[in-house]
């Protein structure tokens, strides 16, 4: 199983400076959420289909195209409960199904499954690496910076290691999926406690190995990975601005809204 | 909290702190695909990791529990949501050690005395308490989902992993861990704590806070109760200026004596 969603390609967007694709991160989450109507939030998703296509990112979205699924469909649901605005179609109990609700309701859900898909597209265009020296331009300290980068390193190796120790104590005889969902999940106790260990284990040799190379003896330390600042930085720095700018519009007039009624 | 800014001058604390986010992320994000309630969070059980590593490694697993939570969003997507969710996670992985050490003091976590297990309980319940007050706040603040659901699974979650799984790897990890003379204190012996009345003093104000959060924030974004301060308009659903206004000043609570801990 791929732990991560990065796809490796050379498109314009997967070249784009790190603090670029933060902020368009940014730029997206705040363009999503000044607006609740579904109409207004569909021609985000038209850009996003774009860019889904320019970086090849479709397989990304096709594995979790049930996540996206449920995540419309139990937050519509939701929000039909708890917002009880506007004149019932039809009666039920618990929810309130009105057009208010449901344009309501659906429109959290289209609003979390596009930051859903901003993510995703964000994941699948920037490496461990660049995220964190996106977050060091943004002011992150290193030390911080290095701890992330470690750290997804780390859990493959992790996921490797536990997925040994299941095979070895499969061949031993254990079974682990006895019982029911709660003891299925305690006999996998004693898969955790080894890889625990071990990486404790690490942990010295790390540190000293770190402390030998140097680590910490600078506040800013040089980096072999450089991103210099291209036109295209510029120019999708603009395009984002421009598009913040426009959803905040949208929503200061008004046209973004849901009305109760 | 002085700790949580001093342990990043210490080699070892920084490789700590990358274990336990990357143990935390290797069993959260295998469990990813098993719903709890689809959309909105998954069965959790890596949630017993945070709780194991704040008493072994203290602010280091506070740490530690933020960023593997971020990794582990970055598997199934990340959202402006997430930024409660990183600091909900730290102050997870932060409160179980202070909090022991304020009630317990100097008592072993793995004593099977009643008085031990009353103050293990209770440690852990005043983690996952203010876990899920800040998801669920910081989520009905951006108008994305009602307090009343995060605030609760989250406390449920939250206390079946670290009721059902974490006795079980703490009993067999500590000892060693204390042997391999890897705990926190070991780690980092220059670390002073305050007088304990002050850290009393502020476990009083964590639960006070802490406890007033849940129970507005579910009695607001239920409809429950409408607060006759505030206007009507403040008082419908997505309820997200009357949980700013209501909520807000007991997390402010909470933090604060979360600060003198």
């Amino acid at each position: 199983m791929p732990i991560f969603l990065y796809i490796e390609r050379a498109t314009f967007i997967h070249r784009l400076h790190p603090t670029v694709k933060v902020f368009a991160l940014f730029v997206m989450f705040w363009s999503v959420y000044w607006v609740d109507h579904p109409l207004a939030l569909l021609p985000l998703a038209a850009v996003m289909a774009a860019a889904a296509q320019i970086t090849g990112a479709w397989p990304n979205f096709y594995r979790l195209r049930w996540l996206f699924i449920l995540v419309v469909f139990f937050t519509t649901l939701a929000w039909m409960v708890f917002y009880r605005q506007g004149p019932a179609l039809i009666n039920l109990p618990l929810i309130h199904l009105s057009r208010a609700s449901l344009l309501f309701g659906l429109g959290r859900g289209l609003k979390l499954a596009e930051l859903l898909a901003t993510s995703v597209l964000f994941l699948s265009t920037t490496k461990v690496e660049e995220f964190t020296a996106g977050l060091a331009r943004l002011g992150v300290p290193y030390r911080v910076g290095f701890a992330i980068t470690l750290s997804f390193r780390l859990v493959p190796l992790f996921i490797d290691s536990a997925l040994t120790v299941v095979q070895a104590q499969n061949l031993r005889g254990y079974d682990f999926n006895r019982g029911g969902p709660l003891e299925r999940v305690r006999r996998y106790v004693p898969v955790v406690i080894p890889v625990f260990m071990g990486a404790l284990r690490k942990a010295n040799s790390m540190a000293m190995a770190l402390e030998a190379r140097g680590f910490g003896m600078s506040r800013q330390p040089t980096s072999f990975i450089d991103y210099p600042v291209e036109a295209g930085d510029l120019a999708a720095t603009a395009a984002l601005f421009a598009l913040g700018a426009v959803y905040f519009i949208i929503y200061y007039t008004g046209y973004g809204a849901i009305s109760p009624g | 909290m002085r700790e949580l800014g001093a342990m990043w001058r210490n080699t070892r604390m920084v490789v700590l702190c990358a274990i336990s986010a990357a143990l935390y992320a290797a069993v959260l994000v295998p469990f990813k695909v098993v719903p709890l309630i689809p959309g909105v969070t998954e069965l959790r059980p890596a949630n017993a990791i945070p709780i194991v590593c704040s008493f072994l490694f203290g602010p280091a697993a506070a740490w530690g529990a933020a960023i593997g939570n971020m990794i582990g969003d970055f598997f199934g997507g990340v959202g402006p949501g997430d930024i409660f969710g990183f600091f909900a996670n730290l102050f997870y992985g932060y409160i179980p050690y202070k909090a022991w050490n304020v009630i317990a003091q100097g008592q072993s976590p793995v004593a099977r005395s009643p008085g031990a297990v009353a103050s293990y309980v209770a440690v852990c319940l005043a983690a996952s308490v203010l876990c899920a007050d800040i998801v669920g706040w910081g989520d009905n603040l951006l108008s994305f989902r009602p307090f009343s659901i995060l605030g609760n699974i989250i406390v449920f979650n939250n206390m079946a992993s670290a009721l059902v799984l974490s006795p079980l790897i703490l009993i067999a990890v500590y000892p060693r861990v204390r042997r391999g003379r890897m705990l926190y204190a070991d780690v980092m012996p220059e670390f002073k704590e305050r007088p304990w009345s002050v850290r009393a003093a502020g476990l009083l104000l964590l639960v006070a806070g802490e406890a007033g959060a849940w129970l507005m924030g579910n009695l607001v974004s239920t409809g429950y109760w409408a607060p006759s301060f505030l206007s009507a308009a403040m008082t419908q659903a997505p309820y997200d200026k009357a949980i700013a206004i209501v909520v807000s000043p007991f997390i402010l609570l909470a933090v604060v004596g979360v600060g003198l801990m």
